[in-house]
């Protein structure tokens, strides 16, 4: 090697950058998220939980690199793959196992469960059974935000297939349109219930909607937590400054299957793919730069995993030992003629 | 009935300018609230409802949308469910099929599917009727599809006074109210009072005091009621009108107390006889009123068929006083 | 006899967060396929007939062709949905010996064929969101550029000059390289990989210093114009108490950097630098420092080689290349 021209040497780190706490915080809301599926999913196939599950396993760098950024005031509307969504917005374990669970103290009373999971104090306008519900509904939220000139915005989070829906484009067009506080989060992970995204639609790309409805759209890795933190940092303060709405297309894969972590045994996809994007998982990804930069050792990040769980044990013996729903409730909470 | 201040002053109007009292009374009494639709700002409405209001309230308050059902009821669905109070408009009843998941899964669902924890005070303007040969899909009446979905509720304002008055109501009620408009009625002229006052919902209207008959009507068909009440009564049929008002909530009580002086019924509604709202009034007579039922009950309605062009056609379609008669009589043996 | 062109389409160039930031354009990948097919068209028309593409996620180049009766055979090379699979792109079809390369990316792009094939020949058309290295090129003329290099009718050692680049070297690591800037930045992490923030900025160096262009090269640019033919690159070191600059970062963004030195530097002489910090090439943060890990940044001027589009259709031109009856050169 020739001489040495010049030695310069990094140091120090910029405010602006995501700080110590800020990357701690969205550690634990990740491994919040995972624990929390990895047990509903036992729990479900144990035959405990009644009905079905969509598990959120491998898309947690979106959910927690999103709500990072965002307050109980701000909105979201979610998925039938909610769970993560309300986690990483601040749901409490007790209350979510036990809507899970069909009691009385969950959420919705039981009477909403896995797929309408949600919490208006927490701004979590709900999970939803339809794909492609949520996106009008965060569209109307991020109008009352502009309506009442606040600064809040509202988050659509979607996926792939959600994108075909006539509702996502509509929501996108009307966003737009009146510039609204409105990030439209696509997590793409590559299918649309069982059918893959090359046989759902003719893009691979859904960031590629936003030119036609005048927004931008962005790509992201979404396996990256600090590269969804920044792209939705970006996108959340541009809806902020009444700059109007982002499509942030953030790539992501699902673990488990559409249902359940087994499913329903149908043959869409292949090991290997599964194990290709097992390797990049995203909290092992993100621990492993945590502990690069020396944020988060193993063993601190062993401590983070060990709390959790334990505060899911207990959440779980919240939920099975609450009671049920008293039956005379079904009626209420709802306008009824009880005909 | 209402409440009206016994110092207001009532005046003679078309039943389209109620709905605009009705609607600027709204925008007046709460801050909260916004008009959103097709052509409803700039335009003030195909039928001009809204004509005046953007200049009145401005443009903070009544926003043209695009030609986008699922995005209009989705975004009253999400405004409400952060606080705000949307006055909706689908311009023609028959495009709710282009937003029937925003009304049937979303806005109608949401707040038992929270458990209580989200309310939805969400007022739906929309244009049924035939009768301008505007054919199958600008013509119908569906009140039938929304009154089956538990969680919305459902009127539809015959008169002008009742125009204003359920638009009120509607407007200041938590739940989702689908205000049923008749594009045959709009030139209609009734007493509205001036300033605001409320037809409450739920609770039926009997218009006309009779014996022997009831006869409940939905919506236009309250006036075809009447002039066929009046050849009954040329037979020696006395018969009461009832206008429900509102089909979700449905008064059924008033219903069953006016069957248990009349022993006989008759269920009138511009839509498609068939499955149509009129098979649960009648249900709900025979279950509530059978051992006072001295003949079967009577449906009047649209035959099976959407509603068609030409108005020679049309003419026969859409129910009318003499069909009332007619089937009155066959009902009767008279 | 007539050789093979290698078109490579980048699916992810021009789709970053820079759309927000910078507001650069989303490039959307129906409009790369409309590219490819120019090109197609525009080779075929200066009589090319053999080409090899390097497989894409979205299929851009195939779909391109799948509108012609011109076939074209698809090299062996992954589909990650990464940069590697360019790079890959790059080693495969340096093994078919096509004449020439269009590349459609950014800086991006380039940067990771040319780790694949150092010293490729190469028509870049910009499909990015920093285009310092491609030209903004009419396709159809693009194709028919890399058709007449194709036919032989043009020789690369008279239409192309070979491009400076930076190698890095990094302790205990992969090597890397740079195209255009290499940079060191006071951050922790890739993240959403655009560099973007201009008070991160330590130090910057430079083939080329282009007061004409947007991204790292302006600030050398604004200050010490190198042009790309120069010899030498140039070294921009930032930080406190240096003289505030304002510069076109990216696209769409200007901000003041503090530059404490501009200097010319020749090739052979390594930058170290260390860290803790994150490298940037070409406008994307690439590779993290760990504290105290060292690297080394090296100007060198064998890297690709790089078309020149109107030379190239001149000397064509000249030669009677698109009259009737001209085949190709002997």
């Amino acid at each position: 090697m020739a001489r040495i021209h010049k030695t310069v040497t990094g140091d120090g780190f910029l405010a602006k950058q995501p700080t110590n706490k800020t990357l701690l915080d969205i550690h634990r809301r990740m491994v919040r998220i995972r624990h929390f599926e990895e047990r509903a999913g036992k729990l479900m196939e144990d035959g405990k939980i009644p009905g079905a599950l969509h598990l959120y396993v491998g898309q947690e760098a979106v959910a927690a690199g999103v709500m990072v950024h965002l307050t109980a005031e701000d909105q979201i509307t979610s998925t039938h793959r909610g769970h993560g969504h309300l986690i990483a917005k601040g749901g409490d374990f007790d209350r979510m196992y036990a809507e899970l669970f069909g009691r009385s103290t969950g959420y919705c009373k039981g009477k909403g469960g896995s797929m309408h999971i949600s919490n208006m104090d927490l701004g979590m306008l709900g999970a939803n059974g339809i794909v492609g519900g949520g996106p009008p509904i965060a569209m109307g939220a991020a109008f009352a935000n502009k309506f009442r000139k606040s600064k809040h915005v509202a988050v659509a989070f979607f996926g792939d297939g959600a994108s075909n829906e006539g509702s996502f484009h509509e929501a996108a067009n009307m966003a737009s349109l009146y510039k609204l506080p409105a990030i439209f989060v696509c997590e793409n992970n590559g299918y649309g219930e069982y059918t893959a995204q090359a046989n759902h639609q003719a893009v691979v790309d859904v960031a590629d909607r936003a030119a036609g409805y005048g927004m931008p759209g962005v790509i992201v890795d979404g396996m990256d937590a600090v590269a969804v933190y920044e792209a939705a940092g970006e996108a959340i303060a541009r809806a902020r400054k009444g700059q109007g709405p982002t499509l942030l297309e953030c790539k992501t894969y699902r673990f488990y299957d559409h249902v359940g972590v087994r499913g329903m045994g149908l043959n869409y996809r292949t090991d290997d793919e599964v194990k290709k994007w097992m390797k990049r998982d995203p909290i092992k990804l993100f621990e492993a730069r945590l502990a690069e930069q020396k944020v988060l050792s193993k063993k601190q990040a062993e401590a983070v995993h060990a709390e959790v769980l334990a505060e899911i044990e207990a959440a779980v013996a919240f939920a099975e030992q609450s009671p049920m729903p008293d039956v005379a409730s079904l009626l209420d909470d709802v306008y009824s003629t009880a005909g | 009935m209402s409440a009206v201040a016994s110092e207001t002053k009532t005046r003679q109007l078309p039943y389209v300018v109620a709905i605009t009292e009705g609607v600027r009374e709204v925008l007046k009494e709460q801050a909260n609230a916004f008009v959103a639709g097709e052509d409803v700002a700039g335009a003030g409405s195909v039928y001009g409802y809204y004509r005046g209001l953007l200049d009145e309230f401005g443009a903070d308050r009544i926003y043209d949308t695009p030609i986008s059902e699922k995005g209009i009821i989705g975004l009253g669905v999400g405004a409400a469910a952060a606080g705000l109070r949307p006055v909706l408009d689908i311009m023609f009843m028959d495009f709710i099929g282009e937003c029937m998941d925003e009304i049937a899964n979303q806005m109608a669902k949401m707040r038992f599917m929270f458990g209580g924890s989200a309310t939805l005070p969400i007022t739906v303007l929309t244009m049924a009727g035939a009768g301008a040969n505007l054919a199958a899909q600008h013509s119908q009446s569906l009140e039938a599809w929304l009154a089956h979905l538990p969680g919305l509720k459902v009127v539809m304002p015959a008169t002008p006074y009742d125009a204003k008055g359920l638009i009120i109501a509607a407007a200041r009620d938590d739940n989702p109210v689908f205000v049923v408009l008749n594009k045959m009625s709009l030139a209609m002229m009734g007493d509205v009072p001036e300033g605001p006052y409320e037809v409450p919902i739920g609770k039926a209207n009997v218009v006309r005091t009779g014996k022997n008959y009831t006869i409940v009507t939905l919506g236009r068909m309250l006036g075809q009621a009447l002039d066929a009440a009046k050849q009954l009564a040329e037979l020696g049929i006395d018969a009461e009108v009832i206008d429900a008002r509102s089909v979700q909530p449905f008064d059924t009580e008033a219903v069953i107390k006016s069957v248990e002086k009349t022993h006989r019924a008759m269920v009138v509604h511009e839509a498609v006889r068939f499955g149509g709202f009129g098979a649960e009034i009648a249900a709900q007579i025979q279950e509530h009123a059978f051992d006072y039922l001295d003949a079967p009950v009577a449906r009047v309605g649209a035959p099976f068929s959407p509603v068609p062009f030409s108005p020679a056609l049309e003419k026969v379609y859409v129910p009318n006083a003499e069909r009332i008669v007619v089937v009155a009589r066959e009902q009767l043996g008279i | 006899m007539v050789q093979a062109i290698g078109i490579v389409a980048n699916p992810a160039s021009g789709k970053d967060v820079r759309r927000l930031v910078a507001r650069a354009s989303v490039f959307d990948n129906q409009e790369k396929c409309a590219i490819v097919r120019r090109v197609i068209v525009g080779a075929s028309g200066a009589g090319a007939t053999r080409f090899v593409y390097a497989p894409d996620t979205h299929h851009i180049v195939a779909n391109a062709f799948a509108e012609f009766d011109t076939t074209a055979e698809e090299v062996d090379a992954p589909r990650t949905g990464s940069a590697l699979d360019t790079t890959e792109a790059a080693i495969a079809l340096r093994r078919t010996g096509c004449a020439v390369v269009i590349t459609l990316g950014g800086d991006g792009t380039n940067r990771a064929f040319v780790k694949g094939w150092g010293d490729a020949p190469l028509l870049p058309i910009s499909t990015g969101t920093n285009n310092v290295f491609p030209r903004l090129v009419e396709a159809t003329v693009a194709g028919a550029a890399a058709g007449v290099i194709a036919l032989g009718t043009v020789g690369l050692g008279e239409c192309a000059t070979r491009a400076k680049i930076i190698r890095v070297a990094i302790d205990g690591e992969a090597d890397d390289l740079a195209l255009i800037d290499a940079v060191l930045t006071r951050e922790r992490f890739v993240g959403a990989k655009a560099l973007l923030e201009a008070d991160a900025l330590v130090l910057a160096l430079l083939t080329r210093a282009d007061p004409a262009a947007v991204g790292m090269t302006s600030i050398g640019g604004l200050i010490k114009p190198t042009a790309a033919s120069s010899r030498e690159g140039l070294l921009v070191e930032l930080g406190t108490g240096g003289r505030a600059l304002r510069a076109p970062i990216a696209p769409g963004l200007y901000r003041t950097v503090a530059v404490t030195g501009a200097r010319r530097i020749a090739p052979g002489q390594p930058v170290e630098v260390r860290g803790p910090g994150v490298l940037a090439f070409d406008g994307e943060r690439e590779r993290v420092l760990k504290n105290g890990q060292r690297a080394w940044l090296t100007l060198a001027t064998d890297g690709p080689w790089v078309v020149d589009v109107p030379t190239t259709m001149q000397l064509a031109a000249c030669r009677g290349a698109f009259l009737e009856g001209a085949t190709d050169a002997d």
